[in-house]
């Protein structure tokens, strides 16, 4: 059977999402960039995998898939050695599809709420409004994290790796006030000290995190 | 096994689907509403049950779960006679996961951002929402292209919950049969459900009446 092929650009988090799952079950893989801004992926043989034209798409040799949460799942599922990432039990599994639900409903509309004006619409003036709103979502994952040591619970799973790839991004807009969220701030570090976090998503996110301060945005 | 049961209000398209599911799982359960309007989702004893104070919960013999999409799948996994409303192949999980996440990250904000001004009392709705709405429909006649439901060849949650979104907003603006023949024809097929009716059919009748109280402009 051969290698899977990841479709993506390293400046989107669900991608880095999809890079940290594969790195976790240390699996070989194709990475294939899809140049967005040259619009790429309307080209007919990126729509022929995915119509939707959407970043992370999977090539599990010609089975294609796409959407992050339902690539890390399938990954997890068909790749783990264990369950441990993507837990079978029923009760575990309710809480991380929970989580990733969040992270589609709300994580990442907060975030595109600020970044969407930015990059695509040379408006660098961020209302606050939409900054309290990323708070909102500070806020809730602490909460979350008050059962565990991650998000899901005591243990790593994928709800992690999406929303440390979106937290990349939102820190620079919003640090995170330790006094305020602990459990939060003392999350972000602990993903950070993973073995393939570095390769995974931290230099992957470098120049989109570079792109965001040379924006020189202001919070009005 | 003990009792379930479902917190949330008949206008919720998220508590729909999941009243949807139950039903076809031919469960027992309680219905508790939850009036959103006064207030009583933000209460100490809701809040406990469930901090993100939304709807739908389910309490399952004192195990709290939320989001719809989680309580769904945790349903026919824990109680389904076979596993075909949310299947376990792998490859036909995949795109059930996938139409789950499209209803999360597009299909619930793309209706809400029509149903929010109004119920904010605007009268003024800006058109890109309903281009926004235009496309969603487009993209659901695709999943449709080769099959009879949104993930393929047999019913499972994807369909539930968005039969459970687009039965409420096309209310608001209707699914064109011509544009969107694969969609319009689901749309009957899914209506023809036995028990569509009961759990999603009949509780539209609040939102009816609210979209009909409203007049607006598009601009």
């Amino acid at each position: 059977m051969g290698k899977v092929t990841l479709y993506g650009i390293d400046g989107s988090p669900p991608v880095r999402s999809v890079l940290l799952t594969l790195n976790a079950l240390g699996l070989d893989f194709d990475y294939k960039i899809v140049n967005l801004p040259a619009k790429e992926q309307l080209k007919p043989e990126f729509l022929k995998m995915n119509p939707l034209h959407t970043v992370p798409t999977l090539d599990d040799n010609g089975f294609y898939l796409y959407d992050s949460h339902a690539i890390n799942s399938y990954l997890v599922s068909k790749y783990g050695k264990d369950d441990s990432l993507y837990p079978k039990d029923l009760q575990k599994r309710a809480i991380v599809d929970q989580r990733l639900h969040y992270d589609s409903s709300v994580v990442t509309s907060t975030g595109t709420a600020i970044t969407h004006p930015l990059f695509w619409e040379n408006n660098s003036e961020i209302p606050q409004a939409r900054i309290d709103a990323l708070e909102g979502v500070y806020k809730n994952l602490n909460l979350f994290l008050e059962s565990g040591d991650y998000l899901a619970g005591d243990s790593l799973t994928i709800a992690d790796f999406h929303v440390t790839a979106a937290m990349t991004g939102f820190v620079v807009f919003l640090p995170v006030d330790a006094s305020k969220y602990p459990k939060l701030a003392a999350w972000v570090q602990r993903i950070k000290e993973l073995p393939y976090y570095e390769k995974a998503n931290g230099s992957p996110s470098q120049q989109i995190i570079e792109f965001i301060k040379s924006k020189n945005f202001t919070i009005v | 096994m003990g009792k379930l049961t479902l917190y949330g209000i008949d206008g919720s398209p998220p508590v729909r689907s999941v009243l949807l599911t139950l039903n076809a799982l031919g469960l027992d359960f309680e219905y508790k509403v939850v009036n959103l309007m006064t207030g009583e989702h933000l209460k100490p004893e809701y809040l406990k049950i469930n901090p993100l104070h939304t709807v739908p919960t389910l309490a399952d013999d004192g195990f709290f779960i939320n989001d719809s999409h989680a309580i769904n799948a945790y349903l026919v996994s824990k109680y389904g006679k076979d596993d075909s409303l949310y299947p376990k192949d792998l490859q036909k999980r995949a795109i059930v996961d996938q139409r789950l996440h499209y209803d999360s990250s597009v299909l619930i904000g793309t209706g809400r951002a029509l149903t929010t001004p109004l119920r904010e009392g605007k009268t003024e709705i800006p058109r890109a929402r309903f281009d926004a709405l235009e496309e969603a429909y487009k993209t659901l006649d695709l999943f449709l292209e080769s099959n009879d439901f949104l993930a393929g060849k047999e019913l499972t949650i994807a369909d539930f919950h968005i039969i459970a979104g687009l039965s409420t907003i096309m209310l608001i603006h209707d699914v064109d049969a011509t544009k969107y023949p694969k969609l319009a024809s689901w749309l009957q097929r899914i209506r023809k459900l036995p028990y569509y009716e009961e759990a999603n059919g009949s509780r539209l009748s609040t939102i009816v009446d609210f979209v009909k109280s409203k007049k607006f402009t598009i601009v």
